[in-house]
């Protein structure tokens, strides 16, 4: 069953379009990755499924049901969680408290929301730092807070916006790691990254965004083998030609 | 001992101290000075459940105070209606006009939601200044009204004292303190404080982060009102000027501030420290330089924004964390909000 459904997704700018025409499907309990260079269109397609933006065109449906324009707090509420390419933590706030917000979603208990961000905190291996402020917090960590409140609303499909950007190789390894224990939960993850060794690791399958429009989508090796994409990031001259 | 023992030790005190404060203090001068101080805490703890909690600045807040203090004025005097009514059917008339001043400004930021609360509240001001009657009810205009100290008692809430006065102002701020206190442990507390700080993320976390704003803006707003009856039942005279000024919205916002927003114990510190300043400058400077009391909070605002940007509440609270250690060492620090 497909858990994301885009159709003909088209986003417009006022005179610019960022994106045209997108297809994506997403199977339930797989690890979908989005590539592209800077400027292809991935976080707008993010925040148009996040409910951020309502896109221009196309249709968006998740579980089943057309999702198109509605509110981000709806939208969680439903089942799609996100983080932010920049991270936002609640900065001047413990960790605990950051990761408390999220798991209120679904108890007006303080008590029991406590309960289970411990318990996030917990499975992220985070549960050492819960009283540190958030603002204190190194930028692996801050990332690591994004998905633990994103986590805290139980989601059914993770929106991740580069985690891993500015990552040491050694975090990176980590996070990769995160990622699939989440998977193994049942959650299926839809991933933007620019760091290719780690979405070639992680994905089950791959879709390249250029210039707003999609123009590649397979398993990895399919990807990362196709001419259009090679041009895309490394430019002409160093397709291969007759290969 | 235990840092909790400490801690209700230290309440206790206070609450001795206050509540035995009018068997020393006999002037009625100081009771006087000492009403509105918790008047003016009590103000701004409400004020604080939008303002603080909920990252924006409300300049309009004289605006409930007014609607409260005429509310109740206007049914006691025309309707022989309890002021005690008077004063929840104010709080609730002025929570209904508190949403729907938020339902449009709480889409704005910074600067431009305090300016539309300020022309909100001015534009009361002005309107009740030029109304003499409202349909039934009798406004007076910028004449005001007064209120005849025949009936004496609780239940008219006229009292031929000041310690009547003193002991239920204190009981209201004990309660609305009490109040905060649990809303910044709740749900709506934390999903505020999401809201106020970053609110994509809030957003993106399950947050209707306007429609947090508005149930904190219905409370606050309710709660002024409150204060706004009691004030009328106090000075027995209002008028547009006393009770809807700018000065009053300012001075709540200059409170919090410098005691420090957010917090709890903030918009009692601030106003400890600002409020008899306030009385002294004028009853000293009264004649001779008036309005002196706003140039002094001006410039121990800009000098608590330089050095203490978070307000008063932040170095006291350090400090009182620190004698604690001292008496208490070893101990595991109770978790903060």
């Amino acid at each position: 069953m497909n858990i994301l459904e885009v159709k003909e997704l088209g986003k417009d700018f006022g005179g610019l379009t960022a994106l045209q025409g997108v297809h994506l499907s997403i199977e339930a309990g797989r690890i979908f990755g989005l590539i592209g260079p800077n400027g292809a269109g991935k976080s707008t397609a993010f925040n148009c499924i996040a409910g951020v933006y309502a896109p221009t065109r196309g249709e968006i449906r998740f579980n089943g049901e057309v999702i198109n324009g509605q509110k981000p707090w709806n939208l969680c509420k439903k089942g799609l969680a996100r983080t932010f390419q920049i991270v936002k933590p609640f900065a001047s706030k413990t960790v605990l408290y950051n990761v408390m917000v999220g798991s209120f979603l679904h108890t007006n208990s303080t008590r029991e929301a406590r309960r289970r961000a411990l318990e996030v905190l917990e499975f992220l291996h985070f549960a050492g730092k819960a009283h540190m402020r958030a603002g204190d917090l190194t930028i692996a960590d801050r990332k690591r807070l994004e998905i633990a409140r994103a986590l805290a609303t139980r989601p059914k499909l993770l929106l991740l916006d580069e985690v891993m950007a500015g990552l040491r190789p050694a975090e990176v390894d980590q996070m990769v790691e995160i990622i699939r224990r989440l998977r193994d939960q049942g959650i299926t993850i839809f991933v933007i990254e620019h760091i290719m060794r780690a979405i070639m690791a992680l994905s089950d399958r791959v879709a390249v965004l250029h210039f707003g429009k999609k123009i590649a989508e397979g398993t990895p090796q399919e990807v990362a083998s196709d001419e259009r994409v090679i041009k895309a990031y490394l430019g002409e001259e160093y397709v291969v030609s007759g290969s | 001992m235990t840092r909790r023992h400490y801690n209700k030790m230290a309440a206790a005190i206070v609450l001795i101290l206050a509540f035995g404060l009018p068997l020393v203090v006999r002037s009625a001068t100081y009771l006087h000075i000492l009403v509105l101080l918790y008047f003016y805490a009590y103000l701004t703890t409400s004020w604080n459940l939008v303002g603080g909690f909920a990252g924006v600045l409300p300049l309009g807040h004289a605006a409930f105070v007014g609607i409260g203090a005429y509310t109740s004025t206007i049914l006691y005097l025309q309707y022989g209606i309890s002021p005690w009514i008077g004063m929840l059917v104010g709080g609730v008339l002025a929570s209904f006009v508190g949403v729907l001043i938020g339902l449009p400004t709480f889409k704005m930021r910074g600067a431009y939601f305090a300016l539309a609360t300020l022309a909100f509240a001015e534009g009361i001001r002005v309107m009740v200044e030029n109304i003499d009657r409202l349909g039934p009810f009798v406004l007076n205009g910028p004449r005001g009204l007064q209120i005849p100290p025949l009936k004496l008692g609780l239940g008219n809430l006229v009292f031929a004292s000041k310690e009547p006065y003193y002991y239920i102002i204190l009981l209201m701020l004990l309660a609305v303190l009490a109040l905060t206190w649990v809303i910044a442990r709740s749900k709506l507390g934390y999903y505020l404080n999401a809201g106020g700080e970053e609110p994509d993320a809030a957003m993106a976390l399950g947050v209707n982060v306007a429609r947090s704003k508005l149930t904190a803006m219905a409370m606050s707003s309710f709660l002024t009102a409150l204060a706004g009856a009691f004030y009328a039942q106090f000075t027995l005279y209002i008028h547009p000027k006393s009770v809807i000024s700018l000065d009053l919205s300012f001075e709540i916002a200059f409170i919090a501030l410098i005691g420090g927003r957010g917090s709890i114990a903030g918009p009692v510190l601030g106003a400890l420290l600002l409020r008899p300043v306030s009385d002294f400058s004028r009853i000293y400077f009264g004649d001779t330089l008036p309005g002196l009391h706003l140039v002094i909070f001006g410039v121990v605002l800009i000098l608590v924004m330089i050095f203490q940007p978070r307000g008063l509440q932040e170095p006291l609270t350090r400090a009182y964390n620190r004698l604690l250690d001292r008496l208490a060492p070893g101990q595991t620090k109770e978790l903060g909000t």
